[in-house]
């Protein structure tokens, strides 16, 4: 039976991960009503940390924290509430078999004497490198930093692109042609172009696959190396976690209504117009606005009921490539990760994959529906930032596996789920030996089950696949500026510009479009 | 062939890090008679025009994967065409030339380029015994076979790395970036030296367009 709230909201946001949280921080420090709606028991989303097993925490199902917008941070004032900023953008360890492997850092210095060991010419190259990305950035930070252009190029649309090119005009010729030739590049040819150190390449290469559909010699990774190397700044100190509990506390400050365990089962739709919600337990709550964390499918094709859209809309909706390509796994350890080729380095985040044709074997096995028998790992250790997360002396290693296809060949099941687990366990015991003994639990979870936990479509941490034709146009051209065929029903996830990750941004540049009407 | 000491630095890193490497391969054989395709038995339209070997996108892609490591696809994308079914003159009565293009034959196989001449029969087998899974009769109609592999192009034609379009046609090296940004007018850095082929816009196959264009640009502005 159907009943109906009596409370009248200005908005309903549903979702609470990091991008509904800030949308509804931001819509309710503007004077609005908000009502957050999350269908798990806990806030957070992706960035949500859980007991996986007693004692031990995980730090959020997403690692890299060093995108977050300071635009973002600073608007809801994150950090009067709790959270915690790392000095400056991560480094992360590459092990390697044989070899000492490399420690990676976005300071030209530290990195420097890093890759000079490898190659002195690679060293000095590098800070060239660095130079070429600040002057990337100056150009590249606003046009991601703000709503992408109108589709149909009127007045307003036509004055911000003009504003864009006269900042890549000011780079200069030769700077503006090698910037311009970037993104369509695969990350492979881009890295080459400028080092010679394979692990230096590889190095470089990992964060621009991760999450999608592409290896290393797939066109336009490089764009995704470019987007980061231009947003990174500081991470989380401890990981996305502590995004979570800044923006929860900021929620209650701002006067958000927050209601976990609240499963939206339908956007009510009335003459095109979004007027409220329904949950799945029958009751229906009114709202002047409808905002929408999940992602594009689930959102269009999912939640509003057939008939509200044209089949010519619905049909780029189901086009939208959603096909999840990460699993997770959280380990519980007795005692600290320890690398053999630097047994005395704290290693805090780790990549493996020391080879871009290892990185493409990784993602060969997706193309023809099987997980990498040999995956690349990213790997996070929130227990040195935050030894709380686990008992004692204990750790817990968080690991973003690449490559697990959603549709894996004949399913994903029990059996395979610790095929999978095994896999990335014995990888990471190819680099850090003895790991086996030291582990208490472990959690794996397969796009799959991150699906039936998040609810994002595919399993895909993304909302939707980084690719070039993804990226602007988000997640279609119609609703890339967060508006969409239903009036009053807007989007403010991961699957809007600037995309997945741990930004904020949709989140802040939703609320910002919402709020001026 | 002009030498470096003529040129600015910045166009000479800009075409050092001009990708060519060539991919493809060609067979040609001469038939003794035309066998029948499996799939549709006898003469007809079907074989009159572009026949390609392409059964499904994960063959195309696995095809690509043995080259991103350094091989010869094993069972290759191919294009075959049979002049002498449009045009008997090319070959002697009753007979037939078959004509195979083959991806993928990347000229950096990880044996090293200068290797190819030991891999060619190989490479030529596994064309061969590949369409002869759709063709079972072609093996025995074989008069004689030609293989040229990038390597064999680069030596025997000139094209560097045996890059049927003089470099290749990603994005980033079309436009206004073929072949170096600043120099996509057919003008080089050079006085009077100008470019018209397929490593200029709008780049290669058989279009004429570059010779085209870079005539007219020349006459446009009176540079002869």
């Amino acid at each position: 039976m159907t009943t109906v709230s009596d409370a009248n909201y200005d908005v309903i946001v549903i979702g609470g991960g990091h991008n509904g949280l800030t949308a509804a921080c931001v819509l309710a420090r503007r004077g609005r009503r908000v009502l957050v709606l999350e269908k798990r028991d806990v806030l957070g989303g992706l960035c949500a940390g859980e007991e996986f097993h007693p004692g031990y925490r995980s730090p959020g199902l997403l690692h890299d924290t060093a995108t977050l917008r300071p635009a973002a941070v600073d608007a809801l004032r994150l950090q009067e509430h709790g959270l915690d900023l790392e000095a400056r953008a991560p480094e992360w360890f590459v092990p390697q078999e044989r070899g000492r492997g490399l420690v990676f850092s976005r300071d030209a210095d530290t990195a420097a004497a890093e890759i000079e060991g490898f190659s002195p010419r690679d060293g000095a190259r590098y800070r060239d490198y660095r130079r070429f990305m600040d002057k990337a950035r100056r150009v590249s930070e606003p046009v991601l930093n703000e709503a992408p252009p109108e589709m149909d190029l009127d007045t307003v649309g036509l004055a911000g692109l003009a504003r864009h090119a006269l900042g890549l005009r000011r780079l200069g010729a030769r700077d503006m042609m090698n910037l311009l030739r970037v993104p369509p590049m695969c990350v492979a040819d881009f890295a080459r172009e400028w080092f010679e150190t394979e692990l230096l390449c590889a190095t470089l290469a990992a964060p621009a696959v991760e999450g999608t559909w592409c290896g290393p010699w797939s066109p336009g990774t490089a764009a995704n190396l470019l987007i980061w190397e231009c947003t990174a700044r500081r991470g989380v100190k401890g990981g996305a976690a502590g995004l979570a509990h800044a923006l929860e506390r900021a929620a209650r400050f701002y006067g958000v209504e927050t209601r976990t365990g609240a499963e939206v089962a339908r956007i009510r739709v009335e003459n095109g117009v979004a007027t409220g919600v329904e949950l799945a337990g029958g009751e229906a709550i009114g709202a002047g606005a409808v905002v929408s964390s999940c992602d594009p499918r689930t959102t269009f094709l999912g939640l509003v009921a057939p008939g509200a859209l044209t089949h010519a809309f619905e049909h780029r909706v189901a086009v939208y490539r959603t096909r999840g390509t990460s699993a997770k796994v959280h380990l519980a350890l007795s005692g600290p990760l320890a690398f053999a080729c630097r047994p005395d380095l704290r290693v805090e985040r780790a990549r493996t994959g020391e080879m871009l044709d290892f990185q493409e074997r990784a993602f060969d096995a997706v193309k023809y529906g099987h997980f990498s028998e040999r995956p690349i790992l990213d790997v996070f250790v929130p227990t040195f930032a935050r030894p709380e997360l686990a008992p004692d002396g204990c750790h817990v290693v968080s690991i973003l596996a690449h490559f697990a296809p959603y549709e894996v060949t004949g399913g994903w099941d029990d059996a395979k789920r610790e095929r999978l687990g095994d896999a990335v366990v014995a990888e990471l015991a190819r680099y850090a030996p003895g790991i086996d003994e030291k582990i208490v639990a472990r959690e794996v979870l397969t796009p799959a089950d991150i699906e039936a936990r998040y609810g994002t479509t595919g399993g895909h941490i993304h909302h939707g696949e980084h690719a070039l034709d993804q990226l602007i146009a988000r997640p279609t051209p119609e609703t890339a500026r967060y508006r969409t065929p239903i009036r009053n029903l807007y989007l403010c996830g991961s699957g809007s510009f600037p995309g997945g990750g741990v930004t904020c941004a949709p989140g802040l540049l939703a609320a910002r479009a919402i709020a001026r009407g | 062939m002009v030498g470096e000491k003529h040129l600015p630095d910045e166009f000479v890193a800009d075409i050092r890090r001009y990708k060519l490497r060539g991919s493809s391969g060609k067979v040609n054989l001469a038939l003794d008679h035309l066998p029948d395709f499996t799939s549709r038995p006898g003469d007809g339209v079907h074989v009159r025009g572009d026949i390609a070997i392409a059964p499904s996108i994960d063959y195309l892609e696995r095809a690509y994967d043995d080259a991103k490591y350094g091989d010869f696809s094993k069972h290759p994308y191919m294009n075959v065409v049979i002049p002498s079914l449009v045009d008997p003159s090319v070959a002697p009565p009753g007979k037939h030339v078959m004509s195979i293009f083959v991806q993928y034959a990347p000229y950096h196989i990880k044996e090293g380029a200068e290797r190819w001449p030991e891999k060619r029969e190989a490479f030529g087998d596994a064309v061969v015994d590949t369409l002869a899974e759709f063709m079972p009769g072609l093996r025995e109609a074989i008069l004689h076979r030609q293989v040229l592999t990038p390597w064999d192009m680069e030596q025997q034609i000139g094209l560097t790395e045996g890059n049927i379009f003089q470099g290749e046609l990603s994005l980033e090296q079309l436009l206004f970036q073929r072949p170096a940004a600043g120099f996509a007018r057919y003008r080089t850095p050079v006085e009077s030296l100008w470019l018209c082929g397929s490593g200029a816009h709008p780049g290669g196959g058989i279009m004429g367009s570059p010779g085209e264009l870079c005539a007219k640009t020349m006459l446009g502005e009176r540079a002869v």
